[in-house]
């Protein structure tokens, strides 16, 4: 099976020769793979080298967890990977976005209102859970179209707070 | 004396005090919410009761019901551990009311202490030095304030009197932006603490946070036990500590005279039990006095690790009425003790609370390691408490060997289920600038990203890579298996029979 891997410009191509061998860039490299008790923690020894790191998925990809770094990696085969060129590529800059709480909390403030023009980096909400005020901001910019929750609210994680299209 | 204590807190510090009664044979209480049924507080305590439903206003907070619980279990004393009711003067004064002891201050020094105003005058009068500022108590209008400011000189803080937790506190530069920050901090202030007065503060620039632990016994003898470098911090919130200060180093004279200093201030409210001088250091070695924190601290361990002396315990044997077993000139602080909090936040988002249930914990082991933590595997890591959930503390010969023990122990430390600041730590310990400790109070919020590569690390981009498609592929092909299976033609039953028909 063989896969095409990005990390941030670089690609990998990660070619699983067997249970024991994966071939990176064409380098075959002795790999022993152990997903540990059922958890997302991974270990790996690769040509006797232990590693140990926490694998999970992401919006699009993966994220690993290793040595304190996080890597953010892209994992496609080559037919998922000719779709996405023919595609344009990129996660989408157009559409819905729908804002999500990523934790329980109270609504403190909505600095925005509906039909607002927001830009990236712009502050949606702010949310107080643990004590703590916490500001979410727009990751693009577009106009703010539906707001789900008032201050004073409390949501749930995952719950949906506002619509920027 | 009291035999039996209840403790009016939770998590880790509910269980640091239990272990403290524990040892000196005493009997303990727990007080818990409807969120905290299965915590280890609770689960550890000799006794435990329920204060109601989960926020810390219907729980935490109760001070009639923690008082109630405490005369009906027949408890002598009451521990505030920290946060929640342990800086309250009122709080402190109900106990006593009842005939409870207060493992804390008196009444009145909490009062003291809890109006910053009052606080700098009690102390300034004493001959401690505080941050130039407005003087005097009492509520200045913002004529008054804005006439000020130019003698103060800026940079400048507009503080909340009644304040903490840098809420109503706004950073001036010019006088022209005075006014609408004025009114913005006395807003916020009057919303956070119900009292919207302020003054000011000149901004110590480049400043370092060091404070002096201090203990003080019923018979009037007062010491402290060496300082704590806390300077890293973000928007306020301590993330690590180390004891002894880098910055206060090999200048004993420095710890000395600052120690002297803490222990009159300490005096100058006619302090009992456990409590801590704040100071604010400059460039220049001057030191200021900043607050006084009228209880134990999330910190306390690494003056722990570098004195021998159990603070916890020592609280109690004071409150107990007890006189203090050691006199100043037998504390002498040995080798290099590092405290990182662990909190359930995420890191690479912007520090965002992180909740969940824990499913799986590894916690790091071995020579030279504490671990204070209030949570286990299965424990839910809920919204309604701040989010701390363990303090990994280390301690070493030297700086080096503490940081160098610091860097294993994380790399040890697994917690699965929620997020965790372990990776900041990891990079902080990582940084140049703290091995070589150069940096101040803004140090983490200005200066430190999660995104930048120390030189010298190695780069496990490959790994990385290795381990994503592997789990990739995992996933794919667990997901091929399941559509599979349905697609035989017949049960598994009938394929056993006639796979064992074959073997005849």
């Amino acid at each position: 099976m063989r896969y095409i891997t990005t990390i941030e410009d670089h690609e990998y191509l990660i070619e699983i020769l067997d249970d024991n061998h994966v071939s990176v860039d064409g380098v075959v490299y002795e790999v022993d793979f152990e997903t540990l008790s059922d958890q997302p923690v991974h270990s790996l020894l690769v040509n006797g080298k232990s590693y140990e790191a926490f694998v999970s998925p992401r919006d699009a990809g993966w994220g690993v967890l290793l040595h304190g770094t996080r890597y953010i990696l892209q994992v496609e085969d080559e037919r998922e990977k000719r779709l996405r060129a023919s595609l344009g590529g990129g996660p989408a800059m157009t559409g819905e976005f729908h804002l999500r709480s990523p934790m329980p909390g109270l609504v403190v403030s909505i600095p925005v209102s509906e039909g607002q023009q927001i830009s990236t980096g712009d502050v949606l909400v702010i949310l107080e859970s643990m004590k703590m005020q916490n500001e979410l901001k727009s990751p693009r910019d577009g106009t703010v179209t539906r707001l789900r929750v008032k201050p004073g609210d409390n949501v749930e994680r995952s719950e949906t707070i506002l619509t920027v299209s | 004396m009291f035999n039996k204590v209840l403790i009016a807190n939770r998590g880790e510090i509910a269980i640091r005090i239990i272990r403290a009664c524990r040892e000196l044979g005493i009997q303990t209480v727990a007080v818990f919410s409807d969120a905290d049924r299965q915590a280890l507080h609770v689960r550890y305590a000799d006794e435990a009761y329920r204060l109601g439903p989960a926020p810390a206003r219907d729980s935490y907070l109760r001070a009639d019901k923690i008082i109630d619980i405490a005369k009906e279990s027949k408890a002598g004393a009451i521990h505030p551990g920290y946060g929640f009711l342990a800086e309250r003067a009122d709080f402190a004064e109900a106990c006593l009311d009842e005939g409870l002891a207060f493992i804390g201050p008196k009444p009145s020094s909490i009062a003291a202490m809890g109006d910053k105003e009052v606080a700098r005058a009690t102390v300034a009068s004493s001959g401690v030095p505080v941050v130039p500022g407005t003087e005097g108590e009492g509520s200045l209008k913002d004529e008054d304030l804005l006439a000020l400011a130019p003698q103060i000189g800026f940079p400048l803080l507009i503080k909340a009197t009644a304040g903490g937790g840098g809420k109503g506190m706004r950073e001036v530069n010019l006088i022209e932006e005075m006014p609408a920050l004025l009114h913005a901090a006395r807003r916020e202030a009057e919303a956070s603490f119900g009292d919207g007065n302020v003054y000011l503060e000149k901004l110590v620039e480049g400043a370092r946070h060091i404070e002096f632990q201090i203990l003080a016994d019923t018979q009037g003898n007062v010491i402290h036990l060496g300082e704590r470098e806390c300077s890293i911090q973000r928007r306020h919130q301590k993330l690590l500590e180390e004891a002894p200060s880098p910055f206060i180093g090999n200048d004993d004279a420095l710890r000395q005279q600052m120690g002297a200093v803490a222990v009159r201030a300490a005096q100058a409210v006619d302090y009992v039990n456990a409590g801590t001088i704040e100071f604010l250091v400059d460039k220049e070695k001057n030191y200021y006095f900043l607050e006084m924190n009228t209880r134990l601290q999330v910190e306390h361990p690494i003056t722990e690790m570098v004195t021998g002396i159990d603070i916890v315990r020592e609280q109690i044997r004071i409150a107990r009425g007890r006189q203090m077993r050691l006199s100043q000139d037998e504390i002498s602080l040995n080798g290099w003790s590092i405290e990182c909090r662990i909190n359930a936040e995420d890191p690479f988002n912007n520090f965002i609370p992180s909740t969940g249930r824990i499913s799986h914990l590894i916690q790091p082991t071995g020579p030279g390691i504490r671990v204070d933590m209030g949570v286990y595997p299965g424990f839910e890591i809920s919204p309604y408490y701040d989010s701390l959930i363990a303090k990994l503390i280390v301690k070493g010969e030297t700086r080096g060997e503490a940081i160098l023990r610091m860097r294993r122990a994380l790399e040890e430390y697994k917690i699965v289920g929620v997020r965790t600041n372990i990776p900041f730590h990891q990079h902080l310990m990582d940084s140049y600038r703290f091995m070589v400790s150069q940096y101040d109070t803004r140090f983490v919020e200005e200066r430190f990203s999660m995104q930048d590569a120390e030189e010298g690390k190695e780069n496990l981009s490959e790994i990385a890579a290795i381990l994503a498609t592997l789990v990739a592929h995992q996933q794919t092909q667990r997901a091929a298996q399941f559509i599979q299976r349905g697609e035989r033609d017949t049960s598994n039953w009938k394929w056993v029979s006639r796979w064992e028909r074959m073997n005849r």
